[in-house]
């Protein structure tokens, strides 16, 4: 079957890609000097935020790298999670910020065991009601599908959540863990990072040691031959949209503990984390951990510093102008390899 | 629409499973080819022509009548329907996933904002715009004018914007056309000002915008309409002009398909690595697919944003780009009748349908349930059932070749050996 | 003038990554001749193809076709120079027609442009019918008559097969690169495609360039063959020589059986 492999790229346009990385380079220098306490505090929160799209990147790409689908959908089952971790705070635990430590966490605890779990079915139901019949058609079908379940399942949150944002109280206080110079930290924060880094510790673990990890390395490098080998590939399949979906689990209520969430937050979340996974390399997993936490810091620093930045009414359009620059200079993102397309 | 037909009577082809309407299809099989092939057309034709005047009527009929669309209804349905067919060109004849189609229906309509309106204040420029007086400030052409630089604005976008997209592959296409999909609406909120210049006057829009019409002379000589806005009937007039600029738009995708360059497209969409190797240029053939597509988006948009007189941001978003995917998927990919039927049934169900079901099952059935609110789940719905089970569409394109094959084929549109 | 030889290639290279598909092979094609390309599975065969016909980059090397270099030129520029190719696994149009699928390889030869397809001018009528007798006349040459308005999709295998040959001659070839073309074939079948390959080379002038496996066909038709083998050139001469060579029967059966 014959491949088509991209031609090498023409020098000029890698001379402008690097030109306009130094000028981004020149301006974090700038602002840096100019207020090295505002910079300081929108890099740590540049770095949470971007450990919660990598929770919601590395779906995208395990994903990706087993079936070459931008799962569309993957956004909105991200959001869905957020929502039903209100459900699972205000309603079934009923926590609020008066509650005692001890409960709070343990109503986090459970919260998150659900919300891992619902994501990880509701990846899973998608992919068997809709995409496992097409695996076989066209990538064009495939693609199309996706779109459209993203539509449906915004709208199951819609009827069920209506167009409201849902919040909850500051159940992690957002006192400083430190505070260097100006610099401050809150607990909120690091709340992230304690429950994040542990995530992604135990997917590595999984994705290195475990039989249904080695699976999905190997039917992610060949699906025929993972067959032949005795792979179980469409089990591997459904198991990686559940781990994806469990993820998203996770990414879900971190996020809402944060932000707030409606059902329709999960289009522009995704299209943040699927540029963080083409940035660091579409299907490369630490990839998608190093794109989050730079998108995540281009984001902050868009939206936190001061001398001549556009400003967060130019978010989107700054994530998105970065989704084309990589797609056209370097398509294989940070941590990819040039590989060639299949035909 | 087939070439090389023949006016003698064909063989009889063998009916697909399903008689269902075999007592039409029977009697319907005796009439002669020539017959066959135009009837169609031309009754649809003439309903659409008269409905101006019989819209009323029908609109008199007990319980159905409220599913006719009024006029500016209508109006939106044939203008949304046109730039299905532009959408038909880039994803149905070419197999080229645009996600972010709205950038030219907001191209196009900025188009008609920049040059048929007040919005230029610092100049004063007029050249055959209608009912305006000659000394207001603004840029003032006439609309039929407005419409043929539109498209050609649109298109040149277009091409910009697939210097850099089309050599990507299918599904990092479909990403890059939805992120310019978005920079474009978002470019033009903020675009109050650029350099302290107010190009698109933000979040406010663009508005009033000029009409199209004919003039003074024109009217003194043959009685044509002055000024479509400012005329008695002026939705007839609307919609008379929207069903010819459909037309031409149908009949320049017919054209095109059966055309050297339509055949380029289709091979391309079939596969694109075989097509450039049989001597058909890639990167030439799909810009032309998304600079045609993107012509017919812009001066759909630009005739809109006249007949609503403004171009506002928040007319132009996402759902929209997702939206005419549907009607292509439903009406069928490549098939120009499937997306006519495709286009005017989503359009219809969003404008009018959608509402009029949802009041009817609400009285009904005593509930409250406004089912318009979930429209979009519902063409999601669509686009998956459709992808699982019909993806050729509700009318195939290449339905009329497969009548003439021996015997009954299976319908799998995806190739199981693939 | 003709140059002598319609193909030469001098140290063609291709890698992937690491591995060396292709390694600095030297190949020459007389015109008017029937030249086989032969060897195990893997050998780089279809590689080599891949890169004449401008598919694959050349890692380095040179690709001279009638004179002009053609090395890393894009495809439908090589195609329009003459160059006109079968695929290992057919890849045909399959829902367009029989007659469409043989018009897209007439697409570089046409001049019909987007308004004059439109407006449907008299010199587009003119071509449109010019091409479509001359698609019939090679589908008819090719063993298809009166499938016109077939969908390719619905053809029998060996039909499919010839259509693929069609496509290719639509493009007006000088070369005609065929990769694997009897595969799945009977013997009647093969035995009938010889025949017409060699018609190819009397009656349309072409010169042909074959990958094959079956031997019947090499050995049948040859002028001359060239046996590749992990990316390499190990035997060149006429079907006879190679037969009796060395370290061509070494690369198919293994050491110990020449």
């Amino acid at each position: 079957m014959a491949a088509l492999i991209r031609r090498p790229r023409p020098r000029a346009i890698s001379l402008v890609g690097l030109g306009f990385v130094f000028l981004i380079g020149v301006w974090l220098l700038v602002n840096l000097l100019k207020d090295p306490e505002r910079f300081f505090t929108v890099f740590l929160i540049g770095l949470t935020t971007g450990l919660v799209y990598a929770l919601v990147a590395l779906g995208y790409t395990l994903v990706y790298g087993i079936l070459q689908l931008i799962n569309f959908a993957h956004g909105d089952v991200f959001a869905f999670t957020g929502l039903l971790a209100s459900t699972m705070i205000l309603t079934v635990f009923d926590l609020t910020d008066q509650d005692s430590a001890g409960v709070i966490i343990l109503g986090l605890l459970g919260t998150l065991v659900v919300v891992v779990a619902f994501g990880a079915t509701l990846n899973s139901l998608i992919e068997r009601v809709a995409y496992h019949r097409l695996l076989k058609a066209p990538r064009l079908a495939l693609l199309i599908t996706a779109v459209g379940m993203s539509f449906i399942v915004q709208n199951v949150a819609l009827a069920i959540y209506d167009v409201n944002f849902r919040r909850v109280p500051e159940l992690i206080p957002r006192s400083d863990v430190f505070s260097i110079g100006g610099v401050h930290y809150q607990w909120n924060k690091l709340s992230v990072v304690l429950i994040t880094i542990p995530v992604l510790l135990l997917l590595t673990w999984l994705v290195r040691s475990t039989r249904q990890g080695k699976g999905m390395r190997a039917t992610a490098q060949d699906p025929d031959a993972a067959a032949m080998v005795g792979i179980d590939v469409n089990r591997t399949i459904s198991f990686t949209f559940a781990l994806a979906g469990g993820l998203a689990g996770v990414g879900g209520l971190l996020f809402l503990l944060q932000f707030n969430i409606r059902y329709d937050s999960g289009f522009e979340l995704g299209l943040i984390a699927f540029t963080a996974a083409v940035l660091g390399g579409i299907g490369n997993l630490s990839g998608a951990v190093l794109g989050a936490v730079v998108i995540g810091l281009i984001q902050a620093f868009n939206e936190g510093l001061t001398w001549a930045t556009p400003g967060s009414d130019w978010t989107r359009s700054i994530i998105f102008g970065v989704l084309i620059a990589i797609l056209v200079f370097r398509p294989q993102g940070i941590l990819g390899e040039q590989v060639a397309d299949r035909a | 629409m087939s070439e090389g037909t023949s006016t003698e009577r064909p063989t009889r082809a063998r009916h697909p499973s399903g008689g269902t309407f075999d007592f039409i299809s029977g009697p319907w099989q005796r009439l002669p080819a020539r017959v066959r092939q135009w009837a169609p057309l031309a009754i649809v034709l003439a309903v659409a022509v008269l409905y101006p005047y019989i819209v009323g009527d029908l609109k008199s009929f007990a319980t159905i009548g409220d599913f006719f669309p009024e006029l500016d209804a209508a109006v939106y349905i044939l203008v949304f329907t046109m730039m299905a067919l532009g959408l038909n060109i880039v994803v149905g004849y070419s197999g080229l996933l645009d996600l972010g189609y709205v950038a030219f229906y907001a191209a196009g309509a900025y188009t008609a904002g920049w040059l048929a309106s007040g919005q230029f204040q610092e100049v004063s420029f007029h050249f055959g715009s209608v009912g305006i007086q000659r000394d207001t400030q603004g840029i003032h052409v006439s609309v039929w004018l407005v419409l043929l630089i539109a498209g050609s604005f649109t298109a040149i976008v277009g091409i910009l914007i697939g210097l850099p997209t089309l050599r990507l592959r299918g599904d990092y296409l479909a990403i890059v056309t939805l992120g310019f999909g978005e920079i474009i609406p978002q470019v033009v909120r903020n675009g109050d000002s650029f350099g302290g210049f107010n190009v698109t006057n933000g979040t406010f829009g663009i508005n009033p915008i000029d009409s199209p019409g004919f003039g003074t002379t024109l009217n003194d000589a043959v009685g044509l309409p002055v000024n479509f806005q400012q005329s008695f009937d002026k939705f007839r007039l609307f919609y008379w002009g929207i069903l010819v600029l459909l037309l031409i738009t149908v009949f320049c995708s017919w054209r095109l398909r059966d055309s050297r360059l339509g055949r380029a497209w289709i091979a391309i969409r079939e596969d694109e690595t075989a097509a450039a190797a049989m001597g058909v240029p890639l990167m030439r053939t799909k810009t032309w697919a998304y600079a045609i597509g993107a012509f017919f988006g812009g001066v759909a948009g630009a005739y809109y944003a006249s007949f609503k007189s403004g171009a506002f941001p928040s007319d132009f978003y996402f759902n929209i780009s997702v939206f005419l995917l549907c009607m292509v998927i439903l009406g069928g990919m490549g098939s120009i009748w499937g997306v006519l039927a495709g286009g005017i049934i989503l359009s219809w169900l969003n404008i009018q349908g959608l509402a009029v079901i949802g009041d009817k099952f609400n009285d009904a059935a005593g509930t409250n349930f406004e089912i318009a609110k979930y429209q979009f789940g519902i063409y999601g719905t669509i686009i998956v059932l459709m992808m699982l089970f019909r993806p050729t569409g509700l009318i195939p394109e290449r339905r009329h070749k497969r009548e003439l094959e021996e015997g009954v084929h299976d319908e799998t549109f995806f190739d199981v050996s693939h | 003038m003709a140059v002598e030889d319609v193909l030469v290639v001098e140290d063609l290279r291709k890698e992937f990554g690491g591995l060396i598909a292709v390694n600095d092979v030297d190949f020459k094609v007389p015109r008017h001749s029937i030249v086989s390309l032969i060897g195990p599975n893997g050998a780089g065969k279809t590689t080599f193809f891949n890169m004449l016909t401008g598919m694959y980059p050349a890692t380095s090397g040179r690709i001279v076709f009638d004179g002009t270099d053609v090395t890393n030129k894009p495809p439908h520029a090589i195609t329009a120079l003459g160059v006109g190719r079968t695929f290992q696994n057919i890849r045909l149009f399959e829902q367009m027609t029989t007659l469409e699928n043989v018009l897209v390889g007439m697409h570089a030869r046409l001049k019909g442009g987007i308004l004059t397809s439109i407006l449907g001018t008299p010199g587009v009528r003119r071509e449109e019918r010019a091409a479509r007798t001359r698609a019939r006349e090679l589908l008819q040459f090719s063993g298809l008559r009166g499938r016109d308005d077939q969908l390719a999709r619905n053809l029998p295998y060996g039909d499919q097969r010839r259509l693929e040959v069609a496509r290719a001659l639509a493009t007006n070839p000088k070369l005609l690169l065929l990769d694997e073309p009897t595969a799945g074939m009977n013997p009647q079948e093969t035995a009938a495609f010889t025949g017409f390959v060699g018609k190819l080379r009397s009656e349309e002038k072409l010169t042909v360039l074959l990958i094959e496996h079956d031997m019947r066909v090499v050995m049948g038709i040859s002028d001359r063959v060239t046996v590749l083998d992990y990316g390499e050139k190990i035997a060149e001469g006429t079907p006879h020589d190679v037969q009796s060579d060395e370290r061509v029967i070494e690369a198919y059966l293994g050491r110990g059986a020449a």
